[in-house]
Formats: C-alpha cells, sequence, structure tokens
C-alpha cells in the first residue's frame, strides 16, 4: 500500500473515534478496569513468588525447644542436632539470651521476667540443603525436646495456596474482562460503522477492495486499545509503587521487590493487547457490512 | 464491452429473474433499458457490477468472464465502470469536492492526482464553482451531476445509470441525458436504466426492453 493511501486511512480511523467519542471513553473506561484488573493481579502473583523464593533462600530455622526443657539438657542438643546430616550448623540460645535479645520489645514485661523467664531455650539452625527443608524440620521436630519450630513451612505453605487462588481468580477475572472488552469495542466500532454504511457502500461500488474499507475500522479499535493501554499502564505504576512503599513499612516478610522499568512493560503487555483487540474488535464488526451489496439494501 | 451468453437467474426462493438472456452491448455504445419494476432489470445490473452472478450462462464485461470471477477481484472489476443512483448517494457531510475525491480516495488515489483530477471532472459537468457547497445546498439536477462525476473520476469505460433522472425535473433530466451524451462521445459505454418514455424517444438510442426476466426488444 502506498504511503498517502496509509495516511489517509490512518487520519480516517482517528477520526472515527472522535466522531463517536461517547462510545469510545466508554469503551477506553471499560479497557482500563480491564487491563488495571490484569494487571494487579499478576503484579500480585510475581510478588508473592519473590516472597516464597526470598522465604526458602533463608535458610536458618527457629527451634524452640519445650519448656520443662533445663539448661543442662539443652546444651547437650546440640550434638543430636549435628547428627542430622542436612544440619549445617546450630547456635544455641539460653532463655535468658533471648530475654535480652528482646529487652526492648518487652518493655514492662521484662522486669516481671526476673522472677520467671517464660521465653523457651532456642537454636538457630543454619541447613545445607534449601530442597529438603521441608524433610528437615519434620525430622527435627521429632526430638523429644523440640516443641515448635519457627520454620517457615506452614506460611509457604499458605502462601503457595494463596497464589494458586490468586492466579486462578485472576486468570478467570482477566478472560470475562476480556469478553467484556471486546463486546465494548465490536459495538463502539459497529455504531461508527452504521453512521458510515452509506460511505462503505460507495466505496464498494467505486471498487475498494474489503481490506481498504476495513482498515479505518481496525485503526479505530487499536486507537481505542493503545490509549487505554497507555493509560493504564501509568496508572498501575503508581499504584504498584505506592503498594510496594507501604507494604515495605508494614509487613516485613513480604519481599516486595521494585519492578525496574515496570511502566515499560506494562505498556509493552497493554499496547500488544490493545491491538489484538482493536483488530479483532474491527475485523468481527465490519464482516456484516461487508457482505452487502453497492445498493446497500 | 457486455455480452451475455444464455445468463439465468433463478433465486433460492424460486424467482426466476432472468432467464436466457443473450445480449452484447458493444463499446462507445449509448443504450436504453427499460422495463416495469419487477422486471428482472434489477437483477440485470446487478449481474454486471457482480453483486450476483448468474445461476447458468457467462457475462463478460471487457472480454473477461465475470461470471466466475473470485471475490477479491470483484473491487477491481467495479474500478472498470461508474455507477449513478436514483437517489445521488451523495455523502451529506462532505462537500462537493470531497465527495468526487472520495471515489478517488477509497481506490488509493494521491492527493496530487486527486488535486489535478477532481476539479477537471467537475468543469466537465459545470460545477466548476460549486466545489466548496454542500449536497444540501445543491438543486436536484446540480447534485446528480455530482453523482456523475463521481462515477467518471477513476476514467471507467463504462457508466451504469441506474435511474439517473428519476429524482430530478424534467428540465434538468435533459441536461443529465445531454452530459452522458458527451460523456458517451468520448468513448465510454452507456447503460441507462429509465422509466422515462419520452427521453428515450428524444434521444433515439438503442433500447432494450426486459419484461418478466426475457429481453423482449433489443433493436433500437
Amino acid at each position: 500500500m502506498r504511503l498517502y493511501s496509509v495516511r489517509y486511512l490512518f487520519s480516517e480511523g482517528v477520526k472515527n473515534v472522535w466522531k463517536n467519542r461517547m462510545m469510545s471513553i466508554a469503551s477506553v473506561g471499560v479497557l482500563i478496569i480491564c487491563f488495571i484488573l490484569t494487571g494487579v493481579f499478576t503484579l500480585l502473583s510475581i510478588s508473592i513468588k519473590n516472597t516464597l523464593k526470598s522465604i526458602e533462600s533463608r535458610n536458618t530455622i527457629k527451634v524452640f525447644l519445650k519448656d520443662q526443657v533445663e539448661t543442662e539438657e539443652a546444651v547437650n542438643l546440640e550434638s543430636k542436632l549435628h547428627e542430622i546430616d542436612n544440619v549445617a550448623s546450630c547456635r544455641f540460645y539460653s532463655r535468658e539470651e533471648a530475654q535480652e535479645k528482646y529487652k526492648e520489645q518487652l518493655g514492662d514485661i521484662y522486669e516481671q521476667m526476673k522472677e520467671r523467664n517464660f521465653l523457651p531455650h532456642s537454636y538457630y539452625v543454619t541447613l545445607k540443603d534449601l530442597s529438603q527443608y521441608k524433610e528437615t524440620v519434620a525430622e527435627i521436630k521429632e526430638l523429644p525436646e523440640v516443641d515448635i519450630i519457627s520454620s517457615r513451612v506452614e506460611l509457604f505453605d499458605k502462601l503457595t495456596k494463596f497464589n494458586r487462588f490468586i492466579s486462578s481468580v485472576g486468570l478467570v477475572l482477566t478472560l470475562v474482562l476480556a469478553l467484556i472488552a471486546l463486546f465494548i469495542i465490536t459495538n463502539t466500532i459497529r455504531l461508527t460503522m452504521y453512521s458510515r454504511r452509506q460511505e462503505i457502500s460507495i466505496m464498494k461500488s467505486v471498487g475498494a477492495t474489503n481490506t481498504f474499507i476495513r482498515i479505518p475500522f481496525i485503526i479505530e479499535g487499536m486507537v481505542i486499545g493503545i490509549f487505554s493501554a497507555i493509560v493504564a499502564s501509568f496508572s498501575l505504576n503508581v499504584f504498584y509503587n505506592f503498594i510496594v512503599e507501604s507494604v515495605r513499612k508494614n509487613i516485613s516478610f513480604f519481599y516486595t521487590p521494585v519492578l525496574h522499568n515496570l511502566v515499560f512493560y506494562l505498556l509493552v503487555y497493554f499496547t500488544i493487547a490493545g491491538i489484538v483487540f482493536g483488530v479483532i474488535g474491527g475485523g468481527l464488526s465490519i464482516r456484516k457490512y461487508l457482505s452487502k451489496g453497492v445498493y446497500g439494501k | 464491452m457486455i455480452r451475455f451468453e444464455d445468463v439465468s437467474k433463478v433465486y433460492p426462493n424460486g424467482t426466476v429473474a432472468l432467464e436466457h438472456i443473450n445480449l452484447h452491448v458493444k463499446k462507445g455504445e449509448f443504450v436504453f433499458v427499460v422495463g416495469s419494476s419487477g422486471s428482472g432489470k434489477s437483477t440485470f445490473l446487478k449481474s454486471i457490477t457482480r453483486e450476483e452472478t448468474p445461476t447458468s450462462g457467462k457475462i463478460f464485461i471487457a472480454d473477461e468472464d465475470i461470471s466466475k470471477l473470485p471475490k477479491t477481484k470483484v473491487p477491481f472489476l467495479r474500478r472498470k465502470m461508474g455507477i449513478v443512483f436514483q437517489d445521488f448517494r451523495l455523502i451529506k457531510n462532505m462537500n462537493v469536492f470531497d465527495n468526487v475525491a472520495f471515489a478517488m480516495r477509497a481506490t488509493g488515489a494521491s492527493e496530487k492526482e486527486i488535486k489535478n483530477r477532481v476539479p477537471y471532472i467537475l468543469a466537465l459537468v459545470g460545477l466548476a464553482c460549486k466545489e466548496k457547497s454542500m449536497p444540501t445546498q445543491l438543486s436536484g439536477g446540480e447534485q446528480q451531476r455530482v453523482g456523475l462525476s463521481r462515477a467518471l473520476v477513476n476514467n471507467p469505460k463504462l457508466i451504469i445509470a441506474d435511474e439517473p433522472t428519476g429524482n430530478i425535473d424534467p428540465r434538468m433530466s435533459y441536461e443529465i441525458l445531454e452530459l452522458l451524451n458527451e460523456i458517451n462521445k468520448m468513448g465510454t459505454t452507456i447503460l441507462m436504466v429509465t422509466h422515462e418514455q419520452e427521453l428515450v424517444r428524444k434521444f433515439g438510442k438503442r433500447v432494450v426492453e426486459i419484461k418478466n426476466g426475457k429481453i423482449v426488444q433489443a433493436a433500437a
């Protein structure tokens, strides 16, 4: 196709968006919501996955001993712990050490605890092989002196389940929203087409090819898609950075990475999606009009 | 230019629109097509513009058999002809120039070509000073001249005029016919459908009458 035709068809497409602006705004709105929700779910899923990774990479677990275990017994446990294959090293923390460590957080209770220290003895155990994390934790738990292990197995499991939940909800929601968005775009373009039905029939009568007739409407869809993608990308970027900041301050274990160039990736993905939406929407809506004759009746 | 070889058209509902039509319109001819509504006239025209395909028989336009033309080639067939409609079919929110230019843009002409060609055609039909007018500001006769310009602008070998004078007053009708006659003299084949016996008699061209799907009179 020659350059002047491209320019002409492109300007016709943009004109269509403007001519039919109320419906265009509605389409853009729905598409933005669709993009943002999809983005939120994807980012949430990414964050959870990263959190899971960071939990895995911390190879230290805390082993709390039962209350009635005396200091001597507790110290002797060290050799037992070393017998477990996957244990690289362990360090003993007596209840007194623990008390000192948590002095600040304990506040008033600290004074009362001088009489009766209810903190348990504990060990910090470092593992050799992280892939056997769960097995090792279970093995340590079998020792009679061991009460609870603040391993992160439970958290890990919960987060994994949550992630699966988020992913499936996100997927379903995205699909539903995508269908709605497609429906709205198709109808928007159909309205433009209706207002241009006479032009279409004249174009056919003078021998315009179907592709030529179709292009402005596909461009109309693409303009709507790309515009929505840009707005959605920037809003989501701002929103995500805001969330990351507040999560950092409040929940220490939840690992929210700063995703560099987030806005760039969002733009790329959303724009591709927007173009796909536009092309499908434009293509779907014109079929009916192209099958009509020159006489248009 | 146009050749029908034993063309029949039966619609799926059983209506027989055309029955064994044989017709030859030579290059440069001016032919009137007459016939009451429901005679098969519309189907005849639609067969030429390849909106309908015949049930049997062959149709040749400029020596090309169009009865088996693939869909993708249809637009290029239509570029060989210009169609003039009874109801003008002008785009209301475009001025005269753009209405004519539209036919060129739709077939991928450059703005430079358009700037050269459109004023020339408008001058030919006597509308040189109306370039910027909107269709609603024009009389019926003037609107049809815009319609004619649009049909002519891509330089077709064949003009199909479907009752071009049906919506305009008699004096203007005569002007349109004069114009068509001028265009015919420049070598363009013209096929004009009309109801107006008087015009047909006055211009004394070849007349093709269609009745019940058959050609009943193909002489001058």
